[in-house]
């Protein structure tokens, strides 16, 4: 057995050791609340037993491993439906950047300490009304003020800002210049004066996003983690942190034998669904979408075992497994006849296909819409040129609104 | 588990890019559309002078002792520029079992020939639309084998064959050679795959595979070609990708090239990943040849090449406007070939079938 598989052996075991007590039975029925002290919980056993930060650096409470060792453990932690979504973000993007580009290393050491044991919840502040996909396009300023400065504007889509204590932001400090020029990157404790979150319900009830507003928020000097008018290379710093993460050939929806499953139990005009041509040719056509990209990311794990560099073909995950998720999710409903009328929206996603097919649109926006994904694609794998950009050096105070 | 290309295995790629790409174009490929009992002898004897059609046979017998993976990789090159002749997977599938199933009688006869690729082999497994009948229609009896086979890949002017046929207990395999047997051809749209029906009457043949067993054999043969043409499809289609996106950055209207307009580079991108997941399945399936999975690995590996090759064809086309429809452009010759490999060695509705059964624990 290889190091690595030695190490999935351990997370593997330990992994089932906390099933009892933070696995899917154990959330069950639990109010948001209850379900984020449980969380808390479980981040904090993760840290006690050397399973946060597998990839940080010891000096920062880290594991010091590399991120095969890292990758290795998401994927075995995926299988059991464990409260960790909470930190998913914090503990993906904003703390790793703290410890990247933080100046005082007292504090960011406290703060990166309290997010692994999980006492401390981070956001990303990124999207605005006016800009997603298009994130240079933001519009909450930052003004000098005194020493500091003074924040004032609205962000979306911000996962758990509800429970962050902190949060990192992109603003604008320059709007006469072109629109990447005049941004710069700040931390934000989410407590000040000034700042209200607002959560968002989702189209299938859920309210992890919120928006968050900026009144006249004062911050110091000191919470600049760019140069003045340098933020947007820090956004795309964050942006690039989790480049190979563990992936789920599914989009994140069900597993191809619950629809195999479903198939075998159900009957179209008095006959088995299953020996339908039209089903099977769906559980075909998706094992095999699914086992290129499992074959895709295992070669990305052979290619770091060897030290090289994955190739770029690992950019398709989420776009080709989550709309197919989607697709096959509908189907999976349709199979159910009257009886696909039903809607539980405490089901998890990756075993109830409603719950699937109603959160799919999200995962087809989020962290990158499709669009936007084959534009990268396009223009960075193969060389096309770049969308016309009417914006494109003009100054941010000069484009058309 | 995927296996990472080792460098001999690089090589192999490079070389037989480097080949074909100096010996292959489209203005000798396009006369062979209208001729039938045709092929590119060109590329005929690149094979046999490469030692191609000696690669995945046992060193005993003249071969050189690689596997799937080697051969693969010929065959995503052979894809990229046409190959000029069906020989190299026909004679592979031939090979193969007369290597897995035959005497050592049998293999001395045949093996070294079909090594040195003197002797053309192909196999003749399907009868109708069906590319492996629960009940062959060629009869076996008293060491003849009699009725037709359809379509033969190869056919044309292959030497030998492995027929699957049924004998008195059931379906055997058997090897024939085919001298005295009547041949029609098939006027086809890719005439340079020698299509042929293949009237047996009384044929002199011998069994390969025990009965009982023939079936599962047939279609593990089946399974090792297909692999081998699910790497020329994924070549194919990353070539029609390339000349798609090559074309998209020359190409300008409305001012400006046409790989600005997202229709078109959105287009294109599609086709990246079709390629792309095709090129790993056909990894995967390359890399479990002795394993349980293989047949659903194959399966895999041949719907995804089937459906990139088919698309890139397609797509490629329509990227390039009128001049994509001209018959000097030559851009249907891929269309054409897209088409034909889909139906070599199974149709993809053969392989669905296949594979759904093996998920849902129906197979035999």
């Amino acid at each position: 057995m290889s190091d690595l598989e030695a190490y999935r052996a351990r997370a593997a075991t330990w992994l089932e050791s906390m099933v009892p007590a933070f696995g899917k039975a154990a959330r069950k029925g639990l109010s948001e609340a209850d379900d984020l002290a449980l969380a808390r919980r479980y981040q904090a056993a993760k840290f006690e037993a050397g399973y946060a930060g597998i990839n940080w650096p010891v000096e920062y409470g880290g594991q010091g491993l590399g991120h095969l060792e890292k990758v290795t453990f998401d994927s075995e932690e995926m299988k059991h439906g464990f409260p960790n979504a909470y930190f998913g973000i914090s503990l993906g993007m904003p703390v790793p950047i703290l410890m990247q580009f933080g100046e005082d290393k007292a504090f960011v050491k406290e703060r990166v300490l309290k997010a692994l044991r999980g006492e401390e919840i981070w956001c990303q502040l990124f999207s605005e009304p006016a800009g997603g996909s298009d994130l240079a396009g933001l519009r909450t300023k930052a003004e000098p003020d005194g020493n500091g400065w003074k924040i004032n504007g609205q962000k979306v889509w911000t996962s758990w800002a509800q429970y962050s204590d902190y949060g990192v932001i992109v603003v604008r400090t320059d709007p006469n210049v072109p629109k990447h020029k005049g941004l710069t990157y700040f931390w934000v404790d989410m407590k000040a004066p000034g700042v209200t979150v607002r959560p968002i319900r989702l189209a299938g009830g859920d309210s992890h996003v919120n928006e968050v507003f900026f009144d006249d928020v004062k911050v110091d000097d000191d919470h600049r983690m760019s140069p003045v008018g340098g933020g947007f290379a820090v956004a795309m710093a964050t942006l690039m942190i989790e480049r190979y993460v563990a992936t789920d050939s599914g989009g994140f929806g069900p597993h191809l034998d619950l629809f195999v499953e479903l198939a075998k139990a159900t009957l179209i005009n008095g006959k088995p669904a299953i020996a339908d041509g039209r089903i099977r040719q769906q559980i075909a056509r998706n094992y095999a979408m699914r086992n290129g990209l499992n074959s895709i990311t295992a070669r990305a794990m052979a290619m770091m075992q060897a030290g090289m560099v994955p190739g770029p073909e690992g950019s398709l995950n989420k776009l080709v497994s989550v709309r197919s998720r989607q697709k096959l999710s509908e189907l999976a409903i349709d199979l159910q006849g009257n009886d696909g009328f039903a809607f539980d929206d405490h089901a998890s996603q990756k075993e109830d296909w409603t719950s699937s097919w109603i959160n799919a649109p999200t995962g087809r926006i989020a962290g990158g819409a499709d669009e936007m994904l084959l534009n990268t694609i396009a223009e960075k794998i193969l060389g096309l040129p770049q969308d016309h950009r009417p914006d494109k050096g003009v100054p941010f105070n000069q484009i058309p609104a | 588990m995927s296996i990472l290309y080792d460098e001999g295995q690089q090589a192999i790629a490079t070389e037989s890019r480097r080949v074909l790409e100096a010996r292959m174009n489209k203005d000798e490929l396009l006369p062979l559309l209208e001729m039938t009992g045709r092929y590119h002898e060109g590329f005929w004897n690149t094979a046999k002078e490469q030692g191609w059609t000696a690669l995945a046979l046992p060193e005993e017998y003249g071969g050189l002792a690689l596997g799937l993976v080697e051969l693969g990789l010929i065959a995503h090159q052979a894809g990229r520029t046409l190959s000029g002749a069906p020989f190299l997977t026909s004679g592979f599938g031939c090979a193969k079992a007369i290597e897995l199933y035959g005497s050592d009688e049998q293999k001395t006869r045949w093996l070294p020939g079909l090594a040195s690729g003197e002797i053309v082999g192909v196999v003749a497994f399907a009868s109708g639309s069906d590319p492996l009948p629960i009940y062959p229609a060629i009869r076996f009896a008293d060491g003849r084998i009699s009725g037709r086979a359809t379509g033969v890949t190869g056919g044309l002017v292959a030497d030998i064959a492995v027929v699957y046929a049924m004998g008195s207990l059931g379906p055997v395999l058997v090897v024939a050679e085919l001298s005295d047997v009547e041949r029609s051809a098939i006027g086809g749209f890719d005439n340079s795959r020698c299509y042929a029906h293949l009237g047996f009457t009384d044929i002199p043949a011998q069994p390969l595979a025990i009965d009982g067993a023939a079936r599962e054999a047939a279609l593990h043969i089946l399974s090792l070609q297909a692999v081998i043409t699910a790497h020329e499809q994924t070549g194919g289609a990353e070539a029609m990708m390339e000349i798609a996106r090559d074309y998209a950055l020359t190409r300008r209207a409305f001012g400006q090239v046409i790989g600005a307009f997202q229709s078109v580079k959105h287009r294109i991108a599609e086709l990246y990943g079709l390629v792309e997941l095709a090129r790993a399945n056909c990894i995967h399936a390359a890399s479990r040849e002795d394993n349980d999975d293989f047949i659903v690995a194959a399966a895999a590996a041949r719907l995804s090449a089937t459906e990139a090759y088919d698309t890139a064809a397609r797509d490629c086309i329509q990227i390039h406007g009128g001049i994509g429809v001209t018959w000097e452009i030559g851009l249907h010759l891929h269309m054409r070939r897209a088409r034909s490999l889909a139906i070599e060695q199974g149709n993809g509705l053969f392989w669905e079938d296949i594979l759904v059964d093996r998920l849902t624990g129906e197979a035999a």
